[in-house]
């Protein structure tokens, strides 16, 4: 078991500068995800931590030891490929003895850790099939186990369920889950899926032009994105933004767009330390806002309804408040119907501001 | 609707069929004159009016006569040397080709190796005809002491055939994803390891169909074999040309060396058609 450490990662392809400067730690045992949209250098960076790609700059740690000069094979780190990269030539035993054999392992120990590794993975019953045959979900299992087979230190994941259709893809990360639980080993998982950052991972390193925007657990991700681009990466549906200014009403400082406002004295002082006239974009997740028939909420707005979106329980209402779009995820409530009118209210405690030009939270 | 519907199946079998015609009426008409006596040889019968085995006796002792005919002719080897010569040369100069092939059909799909420019070059040296090359061949080859030698022959098979193994291979390297490379890398595999464990195995149809295709184009080569022998590495297609004598060709006996000389070609076919039909059966898993 080991400890993972990334210390200002840069790479330079050319013209393209995949990653931009990297640095995070991946404690023992921890999960630590990756998310990001495809081009953020996500998958670079893993590539980089398993050798497979040299750092144009910055260093790998893996145990407090610089393995920046160590060559792949010799890091001990298992990854698993975005396509797997199961032999389909081999079967189920020899995909997982692989590394075992070219180490020339004695043979009772292959076949005791082989299957070792069978029973973890509930692969025993395909032990001898061809890999060309097997399920997807037996094709990962076989992919994990090859990796997990030469007792690495870190597991990397690039992109596992990626190309995988929806349904199979719920049941593969719920077996992820368990084989990690199972496991325990230092992972990093590379994802551009968020829903699979917020299952898996104990941290999360969101990624964006090949930075890291905002590395924390997935609930501190979740409730305060440091940035525009975490906020909207994250959540489904997305969070609402609304460009506003800051203006002074009746005494009190206000954020305001068309047919839009909202009290901002009970906001941080960050907030109301900016001056006047200022461009900031606020953000509300659709759960975090309430709808009223009549108007009963002091601040309540004034909302056309587009479209109801119903789930059963919940409905997702796309509204308009002035010209800006909202959505409101919320319990499906009696009365209100496309093109009628309805009030709604903001959460103002989940309320989240950003500079509109840097993009970075001040709440 | 029936009718028409029978009508694509009875189109194709006729294609099928002209097809065949096409192709094996020559063959036909081989294995027919090879068992024809002399006076028979120009006639249109396919079936011979007195069949004989003596074209195929000549090949192995040219003494005796044939179809009671005696023929004035300088040919005096047996069949055994060229047959043997033929075997070695081509299986020799196929396992080079491949060999070679295989590692700069290797270089160029994985590091492109050499550029666009260096795959695209060993394709220019089958653009002209081989006849051009012969005189600098001689040339070379005699200052070299290479004429009439088996690595004479061999080197230049290897060297004219490396081509298509190049680009036959490379195709399938292409279908393999580096993924499973550096995956077996990051196992601990050498590059060597790599390409023995995942590599090679996994382009085999791809070896076996070139193997195939390089050496039918060796064991069919006439004009540099006939320019490089002179009697120690005389091959088949050279022999076959022997076989004349002073009032004209030798059809019958041509033949007979043909049909004997198909033989192991089709054995060969026949035994990796397995692999020639599967040829890309590899490829990503999803």
């Amino acid at each position: 078991m080991a400890k993972l450490e990334v210390r200002n990662l840069r790479k330079v392809f050319g013209e393209l500068e995949a990653v931009k400067d990297a640095s995070f730690e991946v404690s023992e045992k921890e999960t630590l995800c990756l998310l990001g949209p495809s081009g953020c250098g996500k998958t670079t960076t893993l590539r980089m931590i398993a050798g497979l790609e040299t750092p144009t700059s910055g260093e790998v740690y893996i145990d407090g030891v610089l393995v920046n000069d160590v060559p792949p094979q010799k890091r001990g780190i298992g990854l698993v490929f975005q396509d797997f990269a199961v032999f389909t030539h081999m079967n189920v035993f020899d995909n997982i003895a692989f590394g075992l054999q070219i180490r020339n392992v004695p043979k009772g120990k292959i076949e005791a850790k082989v299957d070792e590794i069978a029973r973890l993975l509930d692969l025993q019953n395909v032990l001898f099939k061809r890999a060309k045959g097997l399920s997807l979900s037996e094709i990962q299992r076989v992919a994990i186990g090859r990796s997990l087979a030469v007792d690495p230190k870190v597991l990397l994941l690039d992109e596992p369920l990626s190309n995988v259709d929806a349904r199979t893809r719920d049941r593969m990360r719920a077996e992820l889950k368990e084989i990690q639980a199972d496991i325990g080993i230092t992972t990093v998982y590379v994802t551009h899926d968020q829903l699979e950052a917020m299952t898996l991972a104990d941290r999360i390193a969101v990624m964006n032009e090949g930075l890291i925007d905002h590395l924390g657990t997935p609930n501190e991700i979740y409730e305060q994105p440091k940035t525009l681009f975490v906020a909207r990466f994250i959540g489904s549906p997305s969070m609402n933004f609304i460009e506003c200014h800051l203006t002074e009403k009746d005494g009190k400082p206000t954020l305001e767009a068309d047919g839009f406002s909202i009290d901002a004295s009970g906001l941080s002082e960050s907030v109301k330390r900016q001056p006047i006239g200022s461009e900031l974009t606020l953000g509300v997740r659709p759960e975090d806002s309430w709808l009223e028939t009549e108007k009963r909420s002091a601040e309540a707005m004034r909302a056309e309804v587009q479209l109801i979106e119903l789930l059963g329980s919940k409905s997702i209402y796309h509204l308009k408040i002035g010209r800006s779009p909202l959505l409101v995820k919320t319990y499906t409530a009696a009365g209100v119907e496309v093109g009628g009118t309805v009030w709604v209210a903001l959460d103002k405690n989940k309320l989240h501001i950003f500079d509109k030009k840097t993009g970075g939270a001040m709440i | 609707m029936k009718a028409r519907q029978a009508l694509g199946p009875a189109v194709r079998y006729i294609l099928v069929i002209l097809v065949c015609l096409w192709t094996l009426t020559p063959v036909a008409w081989m294995i027919s004159i090879s068992f024809k006596p002399p006076t028979e040889w120009y006639s249109p019968n396919i079936i011979p009016e007195r069949p004989i085995l003596d074209n195929y006796i000549t090949l192995f002792n040219s003494t005796i006569p044939i179809g009671g005919t005696y023929f004035m002719t300088s040919i005096t080897e047996v069949i055994t040397r060229p047959l043997f010569n033929s075997l070695i040369i081509a299986s020799l100069s196929t396992v080079f080709a491949l060999f070679i092939g295989f590692l700069a059909a290797y270089g160029v799909s994985r590091y492109r190796a050499g550029g666009t420019f260096a795959l695209f070059f060993t394709l220019l040296t089958r653009m002209l005809p081989g006849a051009t090359f012969v005189a600098p061949l001689m040339v070379y080859y005699s200052t070299l002491g290479f004429i009439d030698t088996y690595p004479g022959l061999v080197m230049l098979y290897t060297a004219v055939t490396l081509t298509y193994a190049i680009w036959i291979l490379k195709g399938f390297i292409d279908e393999i994803p580096p993924e499973w490379e550096e995956a077996a890398i990051l196992e601990g595999a050498t590059p060597w390891t790599v390409v023995s464990r995942v590599t090679l195995p996994l382009v085999r149809g791809g070896m076996l169909a070139s193997a195939l295709f390089i050496f039918i184009l060796n064991w069919t080569e006439f004009l540099f074999a006939l320019v490089i022998s002179v009697t120690q590495v005389r091959t088949l297609p050279v022999q076959i040309s022997l076989y004349a004598s002073a009032v004209g060709r030798m059809y019958g006996p041509q033949a007979a060396l043909g049909l004997v000389a198909t033989i192991p070609m089709v054995i060969l076919g026949y035994a990796i058609q397995r692999y020639l039909v599967t040829g890309f059966t590899f490829g990503r898993v999803r």
